[in-house]
């Protein structure tokens, strides 16, 4: 039984096993040996769980991977032993005991959580030692000296440190320590009381004392962190002064995971010799306010950035009813209770009365409204339910009018995914808090939404973009190529089908004889935020897609945040729970119920749909999260985590098709003077490279189809630097004379400082083909790999997305960032803008596409549009030259609705230089792209 | 009768909220609608809020406007099949421009003080009466080809021979002791004093509508006082007109002197008779509003050329000669598209610059479609839409706007060209 043996591996040589974990048999088969192991470890998640069963439970894995793995250690040592027979013996106790009753399950469920959880350490280890720079404890030695001279030179300085603390690992750790208390179990500070004071072991016990660290713990916090030294004094936790008469209770209040400010008193040498090595240690950023807010902390500072901005979203009750003597009766909900809402919230007999009335006047149901506000200017976008009517205050300058129907429309769904109908969501006074919440969200995000990503390092995509990009209903999705989703003997949509088929073993129901408690209708995988399989029908694809949009779990998971998330709650997919929808006739869905269940491991994240009811058994009231379903979720993450390398090589790798920057096309004299000036060197070598990897250069393609490099000879540059010279160069061709490419040839130099980290491909495929493809192959290949017509590469950017599927493509943010320049991200933003207005005007005569959102009768006066371009001009910003008047570039974004042969929305922006059809351009972009 | 589908307009002092008029559709709203769309403002008003405008499904529109604090005006436009909704009547800024309109409209009939005070609303209603003519116009939008009142800049021909035109108003009006005179040709200006086109844009505009209404009623000629909403909102001008042919007006605005019988006796005859044949061949270029000398390309179906500086827009849709599959759409909708196409990108891309010349506190709240035009990060130069009726084409240069429309045979990529060169085509010939 290999598993077993790695598994005892793990025991004696932790390392070793690491290499092993890609192994897919361990993995596959940890379902069915880790059950055997003796422990009553409970899922950290366990105490989240809500009365009415749901669950989310948020984990960051930043800074703490070395903590968890501390713990995991020791729960190694102390607990995993056992052979094949002893396996073998408990696997046959615990079948009679499942047998018998089918709540006893649980402990053994535990176990497995325990086990899965281990091996998530052990292979976050592993990264840990294939890139040593990711945490580096400071030796505790190095730092003693300054403790010694802290003695001597007196100069206090106070410092904060932000450390993330985790109770739940307490429960776990047998390290739960008798002497140091939580001060050290739980930060791994250090601190003997006498020491202090000077008094040798006639310590006065009760008197307050300050907490001089004395020594750190090994892979603790406090050590990670890297700047708590011993010597330091600890004089507040989150602004709460602590001494020793008071830390354990101050430590023992912090609920779950979260991250405590340190207040720590240093003492710092005259000439500071530390103080370099201080800073060169990273400190852990703060986590963002968006992680804090999906923790549930408190949001009144949040709010109050936005007080002035007026933004209301309230639920009214067009029905009036006297008999009632509670006040504002007609409002059943009403968010924010703060200054921002009041004046909205004083006209609300405006927004009911136009409701009632303007049905009568125009023909039809009141969609916006635009008000003035002193200065702001505010659109509100209602939506009627039965006799209740809910409104939404925007401000202007965050949503224009044009799209606000969407974001209303969206907001509806998601409410309605979430609660079964908008009713079910507001009349209910229990999901008054998760409401707060859930709006508080809503307008961060549309408000604010750079505040609620600060302190990440994720680029993000701006107001418009972000608007946009949610707004379509569809999923950004990950192209691969197909040796990537097969690699390592692991198909990713062969394990996920593995996973829905619900044949756990010996855990499953079926192996009691029991009925199921869910049928799994299908799953879809998301990897740093894009689809990279989906097994669900698009519109349960688009409504879990939602859900995920409004926790911003998407850009969450993009980041190195999530050590674990685990989401259960109940949820009403919007296709199932109709029953008007257009099925065959004689079928009728199963009434059952549905629950949504989402895991995230690191960059993975997998999120389930099941059916209770139906062909499963009925699921209680309030039904909880189920430890098996979890648990297999979380191994089959597991199991797929030997595709990371690919993704990320597929991800680093340059964008293909192949991009260009704006700033190539704007000559920028400062940077052409500079490269002359400075550096002939680069010049030479540009020269050299261009004339050199002409020929082989374009080898690298004809492996991977679909991948190609930046253009304009910036890549050969960039490449040179790497060492791999010319594997990912665009042939620069000499053959392609022209003015305007001549004249490019000069600042093809200029972009070499800005993008000289350009990754290229690996050059594993290279070797032989190289060889054996001829220039004319290649030449094909590259033209092949580029979208646009032309001699040069003049696409910018582009947007394509496929209705029937509900997934979009898109350059990924880390293509778009190895752009860089600084125009380029206006253009950027300034595309996604004019998409608001383009697909606005897709969606204003097209009638048939959200017919369930809002049925138009009457066409619009221009008919059908099919596609839409508008002509943009830019100039590069701070022109100083007064002789010349400044260059400018001009570039198209031009909008095209497909609808044969499958529906498709397609943007695009490219330069002007090149006259392109929009429709080749999609049909190239979209070939081969399926899920 | 007014025509279905064309916007209903409501009209209240704004205090009292007691209604002066309502003007347009078949259906008359019923007062309780009347008063609650009033009192919804009103309401707001109290509050801070000033509701602005409010859209329902089907493309169903209202929009309130209130000007110097004392005359409320409220349009309202059904959606739906057959309604306004799906006409260029319908869009945000048609509408809002037509409240302007009927504002100054007012102004131009009746003076500011009037309008501004309201001592006796009863008065104010029977003196009200003579400006319907008028405001059904507006309403009706009726005249092919006549885009002022969306544009904001005046409808003009381009004679065959401007230089004799020009000459001859410049005469007439000096010898009438004015500096204000205009020549009209089938609703559209064919030449005018420097001075007339100093005025105002809205007042050039209302002026050439005020002048078709006064043409329409069959007298030959005829003596009207008028106040200018932005040069003197307060002292009446005269506004002379004459018939010189059925089609061809020429007015002059006057203080005091000289008399209509002196004018018409003295005055018309011996400069405008000499010029009999320069008018009708200017009446012959008719709606073409382009000398034949220059003619658009064959498959540019429609054109609409403004003059940024001038304030001045002329519009040609060309007679359909090739029959084509699909058929292409028929006059009057390409009038209509033109419109909508206009709307579409003035409210997307090409703010209109005109609000500069509104005074202050009449100042529309920044409508929404500005604001959505003033955050793009870069300019916007060019726009295009393909639908499935033809293909329209909007270009802006410092000086220029030209909007048009050529059929679906057009290749995309050529619009850009095809525009350009129209633009050249015209510029060049005329001078415009």
């Amino acid at each position: 039984m290999a598993s077993s043996k790695i598994q005892l591996d793990t025991e004696k040589t932790l390392p070793q096993t690491m290499e092993d974990t890609a192994d897919v048999s361990d993995c596959e088969s940890s379902s069915s040996f880790l059950s055997e192991c003796s422990s009553d470890l409970e899922p950290e998640w366990l105490d989240d769980i809500q009365q009415n069963g749901e669950l989310f439970y948020l984990e960051l894995s930043e800074g703490e991977e070395e903590a968890a793995l501390a713990q995991a250690n020791a729960v190694a040592t102390n607990h995993v032993r056992f052979s094949e027979t002893e396996a073998e013996i408990n696997s046959e106790k615990n079948k009679k005991h499942q047998c018998s009753s089918r709540t006893k399950k649980e402990p053994t469920l535990k176990k497995l959580a325990r086990m899965l959880r281990r091996k998530q350490r052990t292979s976050q280890r592993r990264e840990g030692k294939e890139n040593p720079t990711l945490s580096h404890p400071p030796s505790i030695l190095k730092n003693q000296p300054s403790q010694r001279q802290g003695v001597t030179v007196q100069q206090q300085h106070r410092k904060d440190v932000c450390v993330y603390l985790n109770p739940k690992r307490l429960g776990s750790s047998p390290l739960k320590s008798e002497k140091g208390g939580l001060l050290e179990a739980l930060l791994g500070v250090i601190h003997h009381p006498s020491w202090g004071s000077g008094q040798m072991c006639t310590a006065v016990e009760g008197k307050e004392e300050r907490l001089m660290v004395h020594g750190l713990i090994p892979n603790s916090p406090a050590i990670k962190c890297s700047r708590i030294l011993i010597g330091d004094v600890l004089v507040a936790v989150d602004d709460i002064d602590v001494t020793t008469e008071n830390i354990e209770r101050v430590l023992s209040c912090i609920p779950g995971p979260t991250q405590v400010r340190l207040t720590l008193e240093s003492v710092v040498d005259g000439n500071s010799l530390s103080d370099a090595s201080l800073r060169k240690a990273k400190a852990s950023p703060p986590v963002s306010q968006l992680v804090r807010l999906l923790w549930g902390g408190d949001t009144a500072e949040l709010q109050m950035s936005i007080g002035h901005v007026p933004h209301v979203a309230m639920y009214l009750s067009l029905k009036l009813d006297s008999v009632s003597s509670k006040e504002e009766e007609e409002i059943w909900y009403q968010y924010p209770v703060s200054d921002a809402s009041v004046q909205l919230k004083g006209v609300r007999g405006i927004f009911l009365t136009l409701c009632d009335m303007l049905e009568n006047v125009t023909g039809g149901q009141i969609i916006s409204s635009s008000l003035l506000l002193g200065k702001h200017l505010v659109h509100v976008g209602y939506r009627k339910e039965n006799s209740n009517l809910l409104v939404i205050g925007l401000p202007a300058e965050r949503v224009p009018l044009l799209y606000l129907q969407t974001v209303v429309g969206d907001l509806v769904r998601t409410l309605k995914v979430m609660y079964g109908s908008l009713d079910g969501a507001f009349c209910n006074e229990e999901h008054a808090p998760k409401l707060d919440h859930f709006f508080c969200l809503f307008f961060q995000q549309l408000i604010q939404p750079s505040r609620l990503r600060d302190g990440s390092s994720a680029p993000h995509p701006g107001a418009s973009g972000a608007l946009f990009l949610d707004g379509l209903p569809a999923v950004q999705w990950l192209p691969l190529p197909p040796e990537i989703k097969v690699q390592s003997k692991i198909c990713v949509d062969t394990v996920l089908s593995d996973f829905e088929s619900s044949d756990f073993g010996e855990m499953s129901e079926d192996f009691f004889g029991l009925r199921r408690m869910y049928v799994i209708l299908g799953s879809c995988l998301f990897y740093r935020s894009y689809l990279i399989a989906n097994h669900l029908p698009k519109e349960d694809l688009l409504d879990v897609c939602l859900y995920c949009q409004h926790y911003c779990l998407l850009p969450l998971a993009a980041e190195q945040r999530v050590g674990q998330l685990v989401i259960w709650r109940e949820v009403f997919p919007q296709h199932r729970v109709s029953k008007d929808a257009s099925t065959a006739p004689g079928y009728r869905q199963p009434p059952g119920r549905h629950f949504l269940l989402i895991v995230g491991l690191r960059h993975f994240m997998q999120c389930v749909l099941l059916e209770a009811g139906g062909c499963a058994s009925p699921a209680p009231a309030s039904a909880g999260p189920d430890c098996i379903y979890i648990d297999q979720a979380k191994a089959t993450l597991l199991q797929l985590e030997a595709l990371e390398s690919g993704i990320e090589e597929r991800l680093n790798a340059p964008p293909a098709p192949c991009l260009s920057c704006a700033d190539w096309f704007l000559p920028s004299a400062a940077t052409r003077d500079s490269l002359a000036s400075s550096s002939p060197v680069f010049s030479k070598l540009t020269g050299a490279v261009k004339g050199a990897s002409d020929s082989r250069g374009r080898g690298l393609f004809g492996d991977r189809s679909r991948r190609f490099s930046p253009q304009r000879g910036l890549s050969d540059s960039g490449s040179e630097g790497q060492g791999d010279a010319g594997l990912g160069s665009t042939p620069e061709s000499p053959r392609k004379p022209g003015g305007r490419r001549n004249s490019l040839g000069s600042d093809g130099g200029g972009g070499l400082f800005k993008i000289p980290r350009m990754k290229h491909p690996n050059p594993f495929y290279l070797g032989t083909l190289r060889k054996t493809l001829t220039e004319r192959e290649t030449e094909e290949m590259y033209n092949t790999n580029k979208l646009t017509s032309g001699a040069e590469n003049t696409l910018f950017h582009y947007v394509l997305m496929e209705t029937v599927q509900g997934i979009f493509i898109t350059p990924t943010h880390r293509e778009v960032a190895q752009l860089s320049g600084s125009i380029h991200p206006q253009l950027i933003h300034n595309f996604h803008h004019c998409c608001l207005s383009i697909r606005a005007a897709f969606q204003q005569s097209l009638p048939g596409r959200r017919a369930a959102d809002r049925p138009r009768a009457g066409g619009w006066g221009l008919g059908p549009i099919k596609e839409h371009g508008v002509l943009f001009q830019c100039k590069p910003e701070n022109w100083t030259d007064q002789r010349k008047p400044a260059p400018t570039m001009t570039y198209w974004v031009i909008g095209r609705m497909l609808l044969e042969p499958v529906p498709q929305e397609f943007y695009v922006c490219f330069h002007d230089s090149v006259a392109e059809v929009p429709v080749e351009m999609a049909f190239r972009l979209s070939f081969g792209l399926a899920l | 009768m007014a025509q279905d589908g064309t916007p209903q307009l409501i009209c209240l002092t704004a205090s009292s909220g007691v209604p002066l008029f309502t003007r347009g559709a078949n259906r008359q709203l019923p007062f309780s609608v009347i008063g609650s769309l009033n009192g919804v403002h009103m309401f707001g008003g109290s509050q801070g809020v000033v509701v602005s405008s409010s859209s329902t499904e089907g493309g169903g529109k209202v929009v309130w406007r209130v000007f110097q604090d004392s005359v409320m005006l409220i349009a309202v436009c059904r959606g739906g099949h057959g309604g306004a909704g799906s006409s260029s009547r319908a869009e945000q800024v048609f509408l809002q421009r037509l409240l302007e309109n009927v504002w100054n409209c007012m102004v131009l009939v009746l003076g500011q003080d009037e309008l501004g005070n309201v001592r006796n609303v009863e008065r104010l209603k029977k003196d009200l009466r003579s400006c319907f003519s008028l405001i059904d116009q507006l309403l009706e939008d009726g005249q092919e080809g006549v885009f002022g009142n969306l544009t904001h800049c005046a409808d003009s021909l381009l004679p065959p021979d401007p230089g004799l035109l020009q000459e001859a108003v410049d005469g007439f009006a000096k010898s009438a002791d004015s500096e204000f005179g205009c020549l009209i040709v089938r609703g559209r200006i064919a030449a005018a004093t420097e001075k007339w086109w100093r005025l105002a844009p809205q007042e050039v505009v209302l002026l050439s509508a005020l002048v078709r209404s006064l043409a329409g009623s069959g007298t030959s000629s005829c003596d009207y006082p008028v106040f200018l909403p932005r040069g003197s909102p307060n002292v009446a001008h005269r506004l002379l007109r004459f018939q010189l042919l059925p089609g061809a007006d020429v007015c002059i605005l006057c203080g005091p002197t000289p008399s209509l019988h002196r004018a018409e006796t003295r005055l018309v005859v011996p400069f405008w008779a000499p010029l009999m044949e320069t008018l009708r061949a200017c009446l012959a270029v008719g709606q073409h509003c382009l000398p034949a000398s220059v003619s658009p390309r064959p498959d540019v179906m429609a054109v609409l050329l403004i003059n940024r500086e001038t304030r001045r827009c002329v519009t040609c849709v060309q007679p359909n000669l090739q029959t084509s599959d699909p058929p292409l759409p028929s006059r009057q909708r390409c009038w209509e598209l033109l419109k909508l196409f206009y709307s579409f990108s003035v409210t997307r891309y090409f703010p209109q610059e005109d609000t500069l010349c509104v005074v202050p506190e009449d100042k529309d709240p920044r409508s929404n479609a500005e604001d959505f035009v003033l955050s793009f990060s870069h300019n916007p130069l060019q726009c295009y839409l393909v639908t499935e009726e033809c293909k329209s084409f909007g270009l802006q240069t410092p000086q220029h706007q030209l909007f048009l429309l050529t059929p679906l045979s057009v290749p995309t990529f050529a619009l850009q060209t095809l525009a350009s060169q129209t633009l050249s085509d015209i510029v060049s010939a005329t001078g415009f």
